[in-house]
């Protein structure tokens, strides 16, 4: 017999913000699917029913007509099912692809990354947040977009302002306003390379979107590259923070990830669960539908929370640890369905192969700061805020 | 409907029926057969539904894709002559008797 979806109304938003962990213990424990108040949503925490759901989106559907998303960047594919989906995201997929990254990318990423530890290793102490992991994310996905002449405060502004946008639920008309001057500053961004990567194809997605078997129209391409823009940036970003404070946290692990170079990839996968830069993403229920006891009925939103899933006991022992050696098993950080990151191997070889490892490795006798403890903040979206550091200059 | 045999890494052998057209990762799935973990659902985006494949059915399990051919180069256990990515291959009637391995690690 299914139960209707219970309710929640004690929970604070901020508290959501500061530490959604033991939320989401206390929902994971609960029900299936948890109405939470603060959050307008109905919470989806365990592993296997996020599993379940990604598996069937038909009866969990992306797109969505009131979509904030869809008004703030266009008819993005984040918000697409079914064909309509799979021909953009097959149209980008070539930039992406494993083999591009390691034959065309890797270098590029690493000489950013050289650049801005160069930048910073005579100081002896920084915020690596601003020093490496802000600037490092940005100027990446310029390189990666194809786009000229945009600085990369100006891109991490824009990305913020379309995300601030996405989630304006209250119309405040000053974030509409700054997200409207964003997505009229990234068009005239794309305008202005647009012509040269149709004769020039490249590795860029920009290129990739024009030149592809089913290219895109122009209305696509600006609204797939905000998509990318604002759910591109953040991640890297925050991936090289957590995973370089996991070790900064457990010196043992930090000792053996440097006498075998080969365990990066574990440390970089066990950073991303332990710390999900993307905590939660919506979806919509299309049929009445019972989800492990819950009644779900059709036209109900639902929270994906995999920032949740990825801290589920059901599936991970000491989940709330950082381990990288415990027994290799998915998560979900990159969600799952096909609507799996596009990006995952990009951020595997920029943050887990380049940009962590040789931080690591130049600034020597690497360290927390006992008196500036690391912040972290965000549920929806979930990073060290500041990290600041210290070494041997 | 033609018969295929997954073999885990363990050796343990899992002989199901399959319906064609599906893909094997489909049917992996479907059966509870373990090791097959196809994180983006057949989407060729996360290269963790590989598998060995018969190499005796190497003609009837159709081409790999350039972008296939590009995942396999990056999966968790050696790729192998034999490596496919099994949300790529569709089950058809010629299929029947192939035997299927599961990697130790996806």
């Amino acid at each position: 017999m299914a139960h209707a979806v219970p309710v929640v109304s004690d929970i604070a938003f901020s508290d959501l913000l500061i530490d959604p962990y033991p939320i989401y213990k206390r929902l994971r424990d609960m029900a299936s699917a948890v109405y939470v108040d603060a959050a307008q949503l109905a919470l989806v925490t365990r592993f296997d029913n996020i599993v379940a759901i990604e598996r069937d989106s038909e009866t969990f559907a992306s797109s969505n007509p009131g979509s904030l998303v869809n008004k703030v960047m266009g008819h993005t594919m984040m918000r697409k099912d079914g064909e309509a989906h799979a021909t953009e995201r097959r149209a980008i997929e070539v930039s992406f692809r494993p083999g591009t990254i390691k034959n065309h990318w890797a270098a590029q990423f690493e000489a950013i990354s050289d650049g801005l530890i160069s930048a910073i290793e005579n100081q002896g102490e920084a915020d690596l947040f601003d020093a490496l992991a802000a600037p490092m994310a940005s100027l990446a996905l310029i390189e990666l977009l194809g786009l000229r002449e945009v600085s990369w405060q100006t891109l991490a502004r824009w990305s913020q302002a379309l995300m601030d946008g996405a989630g304006n639920y209250s119309g405040d008309p000053e974030i509409s306003a700054r997200a409207t001057e964003a997505s009229a500053g990234i068009d005239a961004a794309i305008d202005t390379v647009l012509a040269w990567h149709r004769e020039n194809p490249n590795p860029a997605v920009l290129s990739s979107m024009v030149n592809a078997e089913n290219p895109m129209n122009l209305e696509q391409i600006r609204a797939n590259i905000k998509v990318i823009i604002g759910g591109g940036l953040n991640e890297p970003r925050d991936s090289i923070l957590s995973l370089s404070l996991g070790l900064l946290s457990n010196p043992p692990q930090l000792a053996e990830v440097m006498a075998n170079p080969d365990l990066w990839p574990l440390a970089f996968e066990e950073a991303v669960r332990w710390i999900s830069p993307i905590g939660m993403y919506p979806r919509r229920v299309t049929r009445d539908v019972e989800l492990s006891g819950v009644h779900l009925r059709a036209g109900d939103q639902i929270g994906l929370c995999v920032g949740a899933a990825n801290r589920d006991d059901r599936r991970f022992e000491n989940p709330d640890s950082f381990d990288l050696f415990r027994p290799k098993q998915p998560h979900l950080a990159f969600g799952a369905g096909p609507h799996f990151c596009a990006g995952a191997w990009v951020a595997r070889q920029m943050v887990g192969r380049i940009v962590v490892p040789m931080l690591f490795s130049r600034l020597k006798n690497l360290r927390l700061r006992p008196d500036a403890p690391a912040r972290i903040h965000g549920w929806v979206f979930r990073g060290p805020v500041s990290l600041p550091v210290a070494w041997d200059a | 409907m033609p018969t295929i045999t997954f073999i885990t890494a363990e050796g343990k052998e899992h002989a199901v029926t399959a319906e064609i057209g599906r893909s094997v990762m489909e049917i992996a799935l479907e059966k509870s057969i373990p090791g097959v973990v196809a994180e983006c659902n057949g989407s060729a985006a996360c290269a963790t539904c590989h598998c060995y494949f018969d190499p005796a059915y190497a003609d009837m399990i159709g081409a790999i894709g350039e972008h296939e051919s590009d995942m396999l180069d990056f999966t968790a256990s050696p790729r192998r002559p034999e490596s496919r990515l099994s949300c790529q291959v569709r089950i058809a009637d010629a299929l029947d008797g192939m035997t299927v391995r599961i990697p130790a690690m996806q």
